[in-house]
């Protein structure tokens, strides 16, 4: 229906986005989530799904260049918004972000099931300059669970990288 | 999920008009870590829902004039950053980033902070549990049950679900105003009056009605604002939910004698809680470890705990010495 | 070989689990739950699901499915992690059971179709707690002898210093990352599976025991899980459901259980009760320990206890009386949780050790290594290797623990918190399981080594490839590894800390076979292109299968099966076991009495290290879980309702990074060459045993308080 205001109510909704540099323009119904639309309509299943209620981090991507979790984002809501997922941080012929590489180095993981969320949220935080010290970046790294229990070297990963930017 | 119709505002004003033609069965959607977060649950279940996430004019921060407004659309994550707010108000700033995590700070809005839905386990964890709060008439489960989230304050025989959210107890112990557009024009509350307590009718947990939308949130500055501290303790620490918080702001003379206070409780009541008794208990006292205590003491008279959440008090009592300690501190910086 | 050897498929987001299969034409299931404690179905009602746009499929108990039984795994002749198919029949054991799968087109589709599901139940009465009115009490002895030696009982009566307490622990889960899914798809008579798995055999033959085909025709490929901790160590209820309505459909189903899901349709830490005694001469030595266990398992199945085979090799004590019972209630089978016996009993019986120097005014690490002993006292063998002493010594060391004041209370920090240092050791039974490893060398100098075994980020890759680059000195890059999958060789479960070291022996002497079959010498690095080019050029393959000692040769047919077949801890001529020792720091803030973990040492003794990287992530993320084990996670029960409160990710509280500070890692790394060739035995739990009663013990350093459940909470020490 077509309000008067131009406010309209849709059950299917075109979106318009860019993913990792490419453009994307699909139809979403209003329920699908970010996550969901990523792994399984864009086959970007590097983001994972941990809980789909926004409380473990492992699918954590950056709309906009800030850190969200893409479990509670609607799909619907990525209309005109510029997404990266862990597919899009390393280089154009592979060559990994420093923040992997941290991460090899620090052996920062282990099953690897949240490593993504965890990368996403790493490098937002320290663009967000809230990796600056051990404690600070361990408050702003905590909305990523790790059940492996990584959580040493993903602290060392992350301040190194921090360390090395400033 | 059930399917619902979604229309994306270009306005405050627009929205409105979209909620009052949507008609019952609406909700505003912002940055939906409660509302679809809720619908994945099927405890909630919108017909059709109306975006305002990305309304520009909900989403400012002004902190230069002589109040700190906070439009609706105002991320977490970014009022927390706010240098006035983290300089002169730290209790707001800490409230605010002791919050859940970063990622959920920066899509969650002031507004839909606010309005934030209690995390009672047996409100989230649907049938089979009785909860009137999410299926009026049913009863309270958690009364009598696993209660150690269970609220002390502002319960009632049918729901003791706690108020989860952090800003607003800090908002609660200032002097703070809604301003609220419904389809006859704006209106202003003062923030105490938007919460209702459980009552007979818990599902009825704010005084907005369905057509209105939370425009901004401003809360009048005070010099009581520096001396400020936010004490969150949870189970673990970070990224939960608050056992037991404080928000405290005090101004102390040279003397050390206490000027103002503001004390709001969190984690604790039914809705954001101010506890008027035990900052006029603080009021033309020194600072002291004794005078702490008491007003903890006093903030927490009239609780009314039940089987697993009887620590509450005592904690709760001990939160607020610790927060006024910190906030005394600061304030004599 | 100093990284892990996926490290960079994890960084990249290019490993893929289970879940991460996108086939073209899938389709998406989800599941509804049952509502009630106990009972049966009288009624479901799938029409309006069945109404929803893109619903193709609603499967319940009247669906015909013709399931049959896949067995409960620790029967010895089962497959699942419990033997009670849900929608096998209208009965329900416990809340939150499936009844209804729906599959669509979407999984939104699914969703909305799996909320519409309606059933009617006819309720009957239920009990999920120990001390409930309703449980049955079973004797494990009738199926388990106890360990017994001695007479504790009457030594007992002479001891100078006795410690006798009872201790709880709540029922906890693993919560892995990744929620339990399956990707299933039928290619003419043959199902493929794509799961994350710790035991891609048990869902092999499990399936086709419950679809009635053969093994043959079911294919399982895991070669990565978003971890395990024993949640994936069988099959899981919701593949075959999967499978069914990918036959019916003719297309790919994925099946996703929800997180509140999965903590009611997959195994969990079992609740439990110990009452322990500890007597102790005037000399210190331990005379007799009598160790009792309450353990929480389901209606339908006896998950066994485990607790005393750890407690009664803690220390040389000559007189021990186990006794181990089951408290049969309205649950789903409770099951292996890392450490699932052994985390509990090394808490309750270490936080006994430490009230006796505390009683007796000895040092507590004094204490432990006057009664190490390198004789197990239940069967009198000898123990393989131990290194107790060596542990305690190296992490008394490094913690700086001659520094200890041991007055309780006595020990500030700067900011007025309370220190307390505690210490405690964990043990852990050393296993081996069969396992076949197949090699193939081709002229291009490409290896392809197909083992048995699961990756659920313990790091066995990265411990073969060390095993395989110590042999041969050929790169990784020239190694394609195969693990968890059935189409190459039998994947026995992997668990209990005996994947890594049950599948080096075999990945070594198959490269030995190797060497001989190419006229190479025994050792030394190998140029694997000349030599096959040499040998004729056509591919070489070579086999090996290795099992415990004491195993059968039959053991293989138990392997190819899909059952388990564990040899160990005890052996024909020793007892194998790891050891740790935990020193914690805990600091209890002054007013609000937060505990926090300041820092952690711990010392490993679990022969050689053959992945080092690999191995010390492990022992920091044991050390994790014990911080998590003793002071955040209980699974709520509300016994008016059955199943699990908590059950989410925000609700059981699992450590955060904040939580986490230093954790100091070292190891004896000395091989225990009486257990295997190569000497190495497993980490991955022993690093988490004992941790719980160091933080128990350190809080009662800091506070004087004795606190004798888990976790403790601020609210216990306030």
């Amino acid at each position: 229906m077509k309000q008067r205001t131009g406010t309209v109510f849709e059950t299917s909704v075109q979106v318009r986005a860019r993913v990792n540099g490419k453009d994307v323009e699909l139809t979403v119904d209003p329920r699908e989530s970010l996550v969901d639309v990523l792994r399984e309509r864009l086959g970007l299943t590097g983001t994972k799904k941990g809980c789909d209620h926004g409380q473990c981090g492992a699918c954590t991507v950056h709309l906009d260049g800030r850190r969200v979790v893409s479990c509670l984002t609607p799909a619907v809501q990525a209309e005109g918004t510029e997404i990266t997922t862990i597919e899009g941080v390393a280089g154009p012929d592979g060559e990994l972000h420093p923040l992997q590489q941290a991460f090899i180095d620090h052996d920062a993981m282990q099953c690897g099931y949240c490593t993504s969320g965890q990368i996403m949220a790493g490098l937002a935080a320290i663009a967000e300059g809230h990796a600056d010290t051990d404690d600070r970046a361990r408050e702003y790294l905590s909305g990523n669970l790790c059940r492996c229990g990584a959580y040493c070297g993903i602290l060392a990963a992350v301040r190194q990288v921090a360390e090395g930017d400033a | 999920m059930r399917p619902f119709a979604y229309a994306r505002a270009d306005s405050a004003e627009s929205a409105v008009r979209a909620l009052s033609e949507a008609g019952p069965g609406v909700k505003v959607l912002a940055g939906g870590t409660t509302l679809y977060d809720l619908m994945k649950l099927d405890i909630e279940a919108p017909t059709s829902v109306v975006d305002v996430h990305r309304v520009p004019e909900l989403s400012y921060i002004d902190t230069s004039g002589d109040e700190l407004v906070f439009g609706a659309g105002a991320r977490m994550a970014d009022m927390a950053e706010d240098p006035v707010v983290r300089n002169e108000y730290p209790m707001l700033s800490e409230s605010l980033w002791r919050a859940a995590s970063e990622q959920l700070r920066i899509m969650a809005t002031a507004g839909g902070n606010l309005l934030q839905r209690t995390r009672c386990a047996y409100f989230r964890g649907g049938e089979p549990y009785a909860c009137n709060k999410r299926n009026p008439g049913s009863g309270c489960a958690a009364i009598g049950g696993a209660d150690r989230g269970n609220a002390l304050f502002g319960i009632s025989d049918s729901c003791a679900a706690v108020y989860p959210g952090d800003w607003p107890i800090a908002l609660i112990a200032l002097d703070t105003e809604v301003d609220i557009l419904g389809p006859d024009g704006e209106r202003t509350i003062p923030l105490a009056e938007l919460h209702r307590e459980p009552g007979d009718r818990p599902e009825v947990e704010t005084t907005l009605r369905p057509d209105e939308l939370i425009l901004r949130i401003r809360v009048r500055k005070t010099p009581a604002g520096r001396g400020s501290a936010y004490v969150k303790v949870r189970d673990r620490e970070s990224y939960a939910f608050a056992l037991a918080s404080a928000a405290v702001a005090v101004a102390v003379e040279p003397t050390g004698v206490v000027t103002d206070a503001r004390i709001g409780i969190g984690g604790v009541a039914t809705r954001p809680w101010r506890v008027p008794a035990a900052e006029q208990a603080l009021i033309g006292q020194p600072l002291t470890p004794e005078s702490m205590r008491h007003a903890g003491e006093v903030a927490y008279q009239g609780a009314r705990p039940g089987t697993h959440n009887v620590f509450k008090v005592e904690l709760g009592i001990r939160v607020v010495a610790d927060a006024l300690r910190i906030a005394g501190e600061r304030a004599a910086r | 070989m100093n990284v892990r050897v996926d490290a960079r498929d994890k960084v990249t987001g290019a490993v893929h689990y289970g879940d991460d299969r996108v086939p073209p034409g899938l389709l998406y299931a989800r599941f509804a739950v049952a509502t009630i404690g106990r009972g049966r179905v009288v009624s479901i009602d799938t029409e309006a699901a069945e109404a929803v746009e893109g619903v193709r499929l609603v499967l319940t108990h009247e669906s015909g499915l013709g399931l049959k039984n896949s067995g409960f795994l620790m029967s010895g002749q089962g497959f699942g992690f419990q033997s009670l198919q849900p929608l096998a029949s209208d009965h329900i054991a416990y809340r939150g059971q499936y009844i209804a799968m729906v599959v669509a087109e979407t999984p939104h589709a699914a969703v909305h179709g799996a909320s519409l599901i309606h059933a009617t139940y006819e309720e009957e009465p239920f009990s999920v707690e120990l001390d409930a009115d309703g449980v049955e009490v079973f004797e494990q002895s009738n199926f388990i002898p106890n360990h017994v030696a001695g007479d504790a009982d009457a030594t007992l009566e002479g001891c100078e210093f006795v410690a006798e307490g009872v201790y709880d622990h709540p029922a906890q889960h693993a919560v892995p990352m990744e929620l339990h899914n399956t990707t299933v798809m039928w290619d003419a008579d043959t199902l493929i599976v794509h799961e994350s798995t710790q035991n891609a055999s048990s869902i092999q033959a499990g399936l086709a025991a419950q679809l009635g085909i053969s093994a043959e025709q079911v294919q399982v490929i895991s070669p990565s899980a978003g971890g395990g901790f024993g949640n994936r160590n069988s099959l899981q209820m919701h593949t075959s459901l999967a499978a069914i309505a990918a036959q019916r459909l003719g297309r790919p189903v994925k099946a996703l259980v929800t997180r509140p899901q999965a903590f009611h349709n997959g195994s969990f830490r079992p609740a439990t009760r110990q009452h322990i005694k500890i007597g102790m001469n005037a000399e210190g030595i331990f005379q007799a320990a009598v160790h009792e266990i309450d353990q929480q398992t389901s209606r339908h199945d006896l998950f066994p206890a485990l607790f005393t085979e750890v407690s009664a090799r803690l220390y040389g004590i000559k007189n021990f009386r186990g006794h181990q019972r089951l408290i049969r209630m309205d649950t789903q089978t409770p099951g292996f949780m890392r450490a699932p016996f052994e985390h509990a009993a090394t808490f309750a019986f270490e936080s006994a050790v430490d009230e006796l120097a505390v009683l007796s005014g000895r040092d507590p690490v004094e204490l432990r290594l006057l009664n190490d002993t390198m004789v197990d006292p239940i069967s009198g063998l000898p123990f393989s290797d131990r290194h107790v002493a060596e542990c305690l010594r190296t992490g008394a060391e490094r913690f700086g623990w001659s520094a200890r004041n041991p007055q309780p209370g006595s020990m500030t920090a700067e900011d007025g918190s309370a220190i307390g240092w505690g210490v405690a050791l964990g043990n852990y039974p050393a296993h081996v399981v069969p396992v076949i490893v197949r090699v193939h060398a081709d002229a291009r100098g490409g290896l392809r080594v197909e083992a048995g075994g699961h990756e659920m980020g313990q790091g066995l890759r990265s411990a073969l490839m060390a095993t395989i680059a110590d042999n041969l000195g050929i790169p990784a890059s020239d190694v394609t590894l195969i693990v968890g999958d059935t189409r190459a060789v039998p994947q026995h479960v992997t668990a209990g800390s005996w994947g890594t070291a049950s599948a080096i022996t075999p990945v070594h002497n198959a490269l030995q076979q190797l060497r001989e079959r190419l006229g190479l010498p025994e050792t030394g690095p190998v140029d694997l292109a000349a030599a096959v080019t040499a040998a004729g050029g056509a591919t070489v393959t070579v086999e090996s299968a290795n099992r415990g000692p004491g195993q059968p040769e039959a053991i293989f047919d138990r392997l190819r099966s899909g059952l388990v077949a564990i040899s160990g801890p005890q052996y024909a001529d020793h007892v194998s076991f790891s050891h740790s020792a935990h020193f914690v720091e805990v600091r209890i803030e002054p007013s609000i009495h937060r505990i926090r973990v300041h820092r952690v040492v711990s010392v490993i003794d679990c022969g050689r290290v053959v992945s080092p990287v690999t191995a010390e992530s492990q022992v920091r993320g044991a050390v994790v879980w014990g911080l998590g084990g003793s002071l955040r996670e209980a699974s709520e029960v509300d016994p008016r309702y059955g199943g699990f409160l908590n059950s989410d990710m925000a609700e059981y509280a699992i450590p955060v990074n904040l939580d986490i500070r230093d954790i100091d890692v070292s190891f004896v790394n000395k091989p225990d060459t009486k257990f295997s060739p190569l000497g190495a035995k497993g980490i991955g739990e022993v690093a988490m045993c004992g941790v719980g009663a160091a933080i128990a013990n350190a809080v009662h350093h800091a506070t004087g308080r004795r606190i004798r459940k888990l976790p403790i909470h601020l609210e216990d020490v306030l």
